[in-house]
């Protein structure tokens, strides 16, 4: 009990150091945009990806056989999760003209190829499994 | 995963609740052993962070190490690699334990009232973990769709993501240890309402996500990780630029582009009252040297390349310059905060740090800083000032 006190202690001095560090190096316009942003996260998690995900699944549920149900979801953690941390240069909003250096891929090429593996990998996967029951 | 049960009852007329969410899967034994290798993750990437806001701060009691030449390069890019490695991770985690969103109140005060606490500290834990690692992962691309200034907002928020976690760690500990100590398909902390077999396994489950980590790490770590290049295609960088080199800030970017070619160019290099002022042509006459040393970026990416050009401790010689004092580097830029770099004492004495001329056997080009840069070991790129037209000695 001791040690969590002192973990939980620990972390709320780290916290509140880090508090105090965002509200007094920035000016009130700064920190709203910065407030907007935190609370935008969790509100855009909780109310939107969240249920989106839910809907998803069960829809996956729906449309699948058994056997593909799996590896479906497996499909779906990885696909889901690395397209949302791709928005950013998928959409290539930080892309600067005179920068060739920059966002110099074809990142929507490159998802359609990560996208057609994973369906593959999906697609083999439930085959061999309504094979082998 | 969830399915379609509990899709059903959210349709119901009563509001959800946690025992809505039915699937096995949603349990504490799935999110201790994410939340373990999440809270390294994390770890990893407060740890480097700090080391790179040390990096590049004016005031350094203890002076920032200028060897290994590349151990910025690692600290840096692991940061960047173990925030997108989170991503995935947070997203199970926040999956996994997303019905306590729902959880109905407890009666009595005393609980109620540490419900409360308890509730405010996930709240300020999920808050900064998202908004750590999107305003990271915009960042590296150099998309500011933000009011606020990056590099305070993000070393704050890291401290208050870090602490919450303590505190989240701290409250948790003995479901976290009895879960870990337990197998994945124990039940002993499981809701009562949790009981419906999904298409995956717990194993199942952990196995996906560690998958969809390694992919996600696999598609960015090409930015400074050369032999991946090609398999990382969410990477921002190639690679590719200039001279087989990227580039953050281009020449056009930061308004020197007829400075930098003009033919009244000079460097001036001063020391109290003494100072020297020479053409380009002129430090091309002085001995070279040349030197392998990586710029890594702030945003992630790093490169290696081939230097040449004046040993920086030549040049303070020519104005009688003590050893071991700092150098304020100036650039052609008009404006910026990057106009202006201090090189430390121990970096303006290693004899590897460069006023360079030519990058890989070639003249400077322009958007890598011609008609000379700074080039030091161990620095964040951000500090190794281009189009440099100023050395001054401290006293």
């Amino acid at each position: 009990m001791r040690g969590r006190t002192l973990i939980g202690t620990l972390g709320v001095l780290l916290g509140l150091y880090g508090a105090w560090l965002l509200v007094s190096r920035q000016d009130r316009a700064q920190l709203v945009g910065a407030a907007k942003w935190l609370v935008a996260g969790v509100v855009l998690h909780d109310f939107v990806l969240a249920p989106l995900t839910l809907v998803v699944v069960a829809g996956l549920a729906r449309l699948l056989p058994v056997s593909h149900r799996a590896p479906a979801a497996v499909g779906l953690v990885v696909l889901g999760s690395v397209t949302l941390l791709a928005i950013p240069v998928l959409g290539s909003f930080g892309a600067q003209t005179h920068n060739p250096s920059l966002l110099d891929r074809h990142y929507v090429i490159g998802w359609l190829v990560l996208a057609a593996l994973t369906v593959a990998c999906v697609v083999v996967a439930g085959e061999r499994r309504r094979r082998t029951p | 995963m969830s399915g379609l049960r509990g899709l059903n009852v959210v349709r119901a007329p009563s509001p959800p609740s946690d025992a809505s969410f039915t699937t096995r899967l949603r349990s504490a034994a799935v999110a201790a052993r994410v939340g373990l290798v999440l809270g390294i993750c994390f770890g990893i990437a407060f740890v480097t962070g700090l080391i790179s806001h040390y990096a590049q701060n004016v005031d350094q009691p203890v002076p920032f190490p200028t060897s290994p030449s590349w151990g910025y390069r690692v600290t840096q890019g692991l940061h960047v690699v173990t925030g997108t490695a989170c991503v995935p991770l947070l997203l199970v985690k926040l999956w996994t334990v997303y019905p306590k969103l729902f959880q109905r109140p407890p009666g009595d005060v005393r609980r109620l009232t540490l419900e409360v606490l308890e509730r405010a500290s996930i709240g300020v834990l999920v808050a900064s973990a998202i908004f750590q690692l999107a305003s990271g992962l915009a960042n590296v691309t150099e998309w500011y769709p933000w009011d606020f200034s990056f590099r305070p907002t993000h070393y704050a928020l890291a401290w208050v993501a870090i602490g919450s976690l303590l505190v989240h760690v701290a409250v948790k500990l003995p479901i976290i240890r009895g879960a870990l100590g337990s197998d994945v398909d124990a039940t002993t902390y499981d809701r009562p309402s949790a009981t419906r077999p999904a298409a995956l396994s717990r194993r199942g489950l952990l196995r996906a996500t560690w998958v969809a980590t390694g992919v996600a790490v696999l598609a960015v770590a090409g930015n400074t990780v050369p032999f991946l290049r090609r398999a990382s295609v969410l990477a921002p960088h190639s690679g590719g630029g200039p001279q087989d080199l990227p580039v953050t800030k281009s020449a056009f970017a930061a308004g020197v582009t007829s400075s930098a070619t003009s033919a009244a160019y000079r460097l001036e290099v001063v020391h109290g009252d003494r100072s020297v002022s020479l053409s380009r042509e002129q430090l091309l006459g002085m001995d070279q040297q040349t030197e392998k040393l990586p710029i890594a970026c702030v945003e992630g990416w790093s490169a290696s390349g081939t230097w040449t050009g004046v040993r920086l401790r030549t040049l303070l010689d020519l104005v009688d310059a003590p050893a071991g004092s700092d150098v304020v580097v100036t650039s052609l830029q008009e404006r910026g905060a990057f106009r202006h770099s201090t090189l430390p004492g121990n970096f303006a004495a290693d004899h590897r740090t460069t006023l360079a001329l030519a990058l890989n056997g070639e003249p400077l080009a322009i958007d890598h800083g011609y008609p000379a840069r700074i080039i030091a070991p161990n620095r964040p790129g951000v500090l190794q000032t281009k189009w440099v037209t100023r050395l001054e000695v401290l006293t």
